[in-house]
């Protein structure tokens, strides 16, 4: 998967062939991701460009996700930055769960160490974001 | 078929009228008034998983030798039989042959059924699971990675060539002899559970129940596949952690001798 | 959420194992077979998590049960 992900930045930056090393950093670092404004670093990364994933799109999806979810205390609580077990009433197999439901959602594959940081919807948004497999 | 009727009635009829009908059988000796009770106790190690947060603890029970079988499975039967029935452990042949009640009785690995109750009355027996081994319940050890480890050395014949009359495959009285030794082990994993080896490697090495085994299908003129099984086991873990201690063929209660088919196994390797 | 333990991220790993192999078996049998997930875990929710060998054991008896109900033979539960 990763060597894919090198494949395809190469791929998208052809022309630029100096700037290839920038997504490894961002890649693995999804927390530095957001301070980037997409416009600058389209160019260069087209992760989530082609799939046409918005910040938007992603947060709505889980969103409405967890609306669905019944063991949600206060759905009237969920937002953009609601966090699982302090807003929404989800205890840790609860937001097993969602992330698990986030996983289908976007098709992909959250591994442990990375599953056990996302507690609220910005970080798992924030992690879908840097995923160029999702979709 | 009405003869066999009555003679079943007669039978059920003869049997006693006190002893319910889902006791278990067990060795008894009619008492003896004349006699004193020889009372002896047990210490028992009991460990309940529906209550995983209570520790394990020793319970003693106390027995009228005078009433009780000869053995130590005898007495594990008449304690869940007539003192407390949520004891736990495994038994089937009360003979030997199962290697269902290994247990580590008195300090010692070794199967229940084969284990004479010490006559002496003073001193309390320690009966205790497996050493080593996750617990299942009481007396119960948990074998899956024992079992598993068993299947990986493939303890069956392999042989592509079919015999010339397409008969059975014959052995020399010669060879059949190579095999006197190592087709008795039962299994019963009372060796490897005493290995000091075993204990803190139990996940690669193989320990010496399993050894033997694969000592005794390596020294089968039938097999063919000598090689790979060579092979398999020459590496730094499956065979060299036995550092001979030799803990094994002590405690066999089949009178095997594990510490000399691993070293079998070691001069197969060297040369 | 407070910083978990490594016991407590081997337990939400279990689950999340769980979870993953329930969606190998079919469809219609899927929420039973996350009810009865949900309900084993739930059941020892009391054991204190510095009671180590208590939450290792069940560990290990969890493992065995995912190992045992993974088999594709079986197609339902309860």
């Amino acid at each position: 998967m990763f060597r894919s992900a090198i494949v395809r930045s190469l791929r998208a930056s052809a022309p630029r062939v100096i700037k290839t090393p920038a997504p490894f950093q961002i890649r693995s670092s999804p927390i530095a991701v957001p301070q980037f404004t997409p416009s600058i670093f389209q160019g260069a990364r087209l992760y989530s460009a082609p799939a046409g994933l918005s910040k938007d799109e992603a947060e709505g999806r889980i969103v409405n996700l967890l609306k669905n979810f019944d063991k949600v205390s206060d759905s009237s609580k969920i937002n953009g930055t609601s966090h699982f077990s302090n807003d929404l009433g989800l205890d840790s197999l609860d937001t097993v769960e969602v992330v698990m439901a986030i996983e289908e959602e976007f098709s992909i594959e959250i591994p442990d160490k990375e599953a056990d940081q996302i507690h609220s919807v910005e970080k798992a948004v924030e992690y879908i974001l840097a995923q160029p497999d999702a979709h | 078929m009405a003869s066999l009727r009555t003679t079943s009635r007669l039978f059920a009829a003869s049997r006693p009228m006190f002893r319910p009908a889902f006791a278990r059988t067990y060795a008894t000796v009619e008492p003896t008034p004349s006699e004193n009770p020889k009372m002896k106790t047990f210490k028992v190690y009991r460990w309940n998983p529906d209550q995983p947060s209570e520790k394990p603890q020793m319970q003693s029970y106390d027995l009228d030798l005078n009433k009780t079988g000869p053995m130590m499975l005898d007495a594990l039967i008449r304690i869940k039989n007539e003192l407390d029935p949520t004891l736990t452990f495994r038994r089937s042949c009360r003979e030997g042959i199962c290697g269902s009640c290994a247990m580590n009785i008195d300090g010692v690995n070794t199967l229940a059924c084969l284990c004479r109750i010490p006559t002496d009355t003073k001193s309390e027996s320690r009966i205790y699971p497996l050493p080593h081994t996750y617990v299942v319940k009481d007396l119960v050890p948990d074998l899956t990675h024992f079992y598993k480890q068993y299947k990986s050395i493939k303890p069956y014949l392999q042989r592509d060539t079919p015999t010339e009359d397409g008969l059975e495959f014959r052995q020399s009285p010669e060879d059949r002899k190579k095999l006197d030794g190592l087709y008795e082990c039962i299994l019963c994993a009372c060796c490897s559970t005493s290995c000091p080896s075993y204990w803190w490697n139990s996940e690669e090495y193989l320990g010496p129940a399993i050894l033997l085994q694969s000592f005794r299908w390596l020294a089968d003129s039938r097999d063919e596949k000598t090689a790979e099984r060579k092979a398999a086991l020459d590496n730094s873990m499956s065979v060299y952690r036995c550092h001979t201690i030799l803990n094994c063929t002590r405690t066999c209660p089949k009178g095997l001798n594990p510490g000399r088919a691993i070293a079998e196994i070691k001069k197969m390797l060297a040369v | 959420m407070a910083r978990l333990s490594g016991l407590q991220r081997d337990v939400l790993s279990l689950y999340r194992k769980c979870l993953r192999e329930i969606r190998k078996k079919p469809t219609e049998s899927r929420p039973n077979f996350k009810a009865h997930a949900r309900a084993e875990f739930q059941k020892h929710l009391s054991v204190n998590k510095k009671d180590f060998s208590a939450v290792e054991y069940l560990l290990r008896k969890g493992h065995r049960q995912l190992e045992m109900y993974a088999s594709p033979g079986i197609r339902n539960i309860r």
